[in-house]
């Protein structure tokens, strides 16, 4: 997670050093009187790269995804509370079809 | 003997024609969305500032977030390792959701960049 966020950090830096060749750039043609047709290459393979880091970044950084099946092994919410007083069976999980393989986890 | 306790989890029951399932895990669905949003948003930024420094006008920039955001769908879809069913309850979640938000930030963000790259 700390890795993702250097990487997208230093995508962003990459971005910012590339803005500001293009500024010098730009200011170079001013002295020169030509026209801007589009920056430099060197500066167009900075923005390739910082853009692919950042887009990395941007996906890995949020966060894992989370299944959402209610009976995937990962939400597993079996357990026997130490005290029994509170549980209650009189909810809605009884329009529920019946299973007959529940399996307890060690 | 196994017994299911609510504690952890909300459960929901939708019943659309494109969803499957009768009933799934809402919170962890809203985090889904979360992480979906979080991840359009930065790269609409990002987008932005890129488009600004190439110096993009006009209808180009526009295309090049509609590109942009179909590489977006397509890694979102592949960071859910192509099962979207496991993670969301419909397709339209996933590919359309957050489209309009990241417009207005990728306009924001390119002209900004647009201005200080070029103009001052």
């Amino acid at each position: 997670m700390a890795v993702a966020l250097t990487i997208g950090v230093f995508g962003a830096l990459i971005l910012f050093h590339a803005a500001y060749s293009t500024i010098q750039y730009k200011g170079l043609l001013k002295i020169t009187e030509e026209e801007f047709l589009g920056p430099p290459l060197n500066v167009v393979i900075e923005l390739v790269i910082g853009f692919l880091l950042c887009f990395w970044a941007a996906l890995t950084v949020p966060g894992k995804f989370l299944s959402i099946h209610p009976h995937s092994e990962e939400n597993r919410i079996v357990s026997l509370p130490a005290n029994l007083d509170f549980m209650i069976f009189n909810h809605r999980g009884k329009v529920f079809p019946l299973e007959m393989d529940l399996k307890l986890k060690h | 003997m196994a017994v299911h306790s609510g504690s952890g989890s909300s459960e929901k029951k939708s019943s659309n024609g494109v969803n499957e399932l009768l009933a799934f895990n809402a919170e962890n669905m809203q985090s889904n969305m979360k992480i979906i949003y979080y991840s359009r948003t930065f790269l609409s930024i990002i987008g932005g500032v890129v488009a600004g420094i190439l110096g993009f006008t006009g209808l180009k920039g526009f295309v090049f977030y509609l590109l942009l955001m179909a590489f977006t769908s397509l890694g979102l879809v592949a960071k859910a390792k192509f099962s979207i069913h496991t993670y969301f309850d419909s397709w339209n979640r996933v590919l359309v959701d957050g489209f309009l938000g990241g417009l207005m930030s990728f306009v924001l963000f390119w002209t900004f960049a647009y201005d200080i790259a070029h103009i001052f």
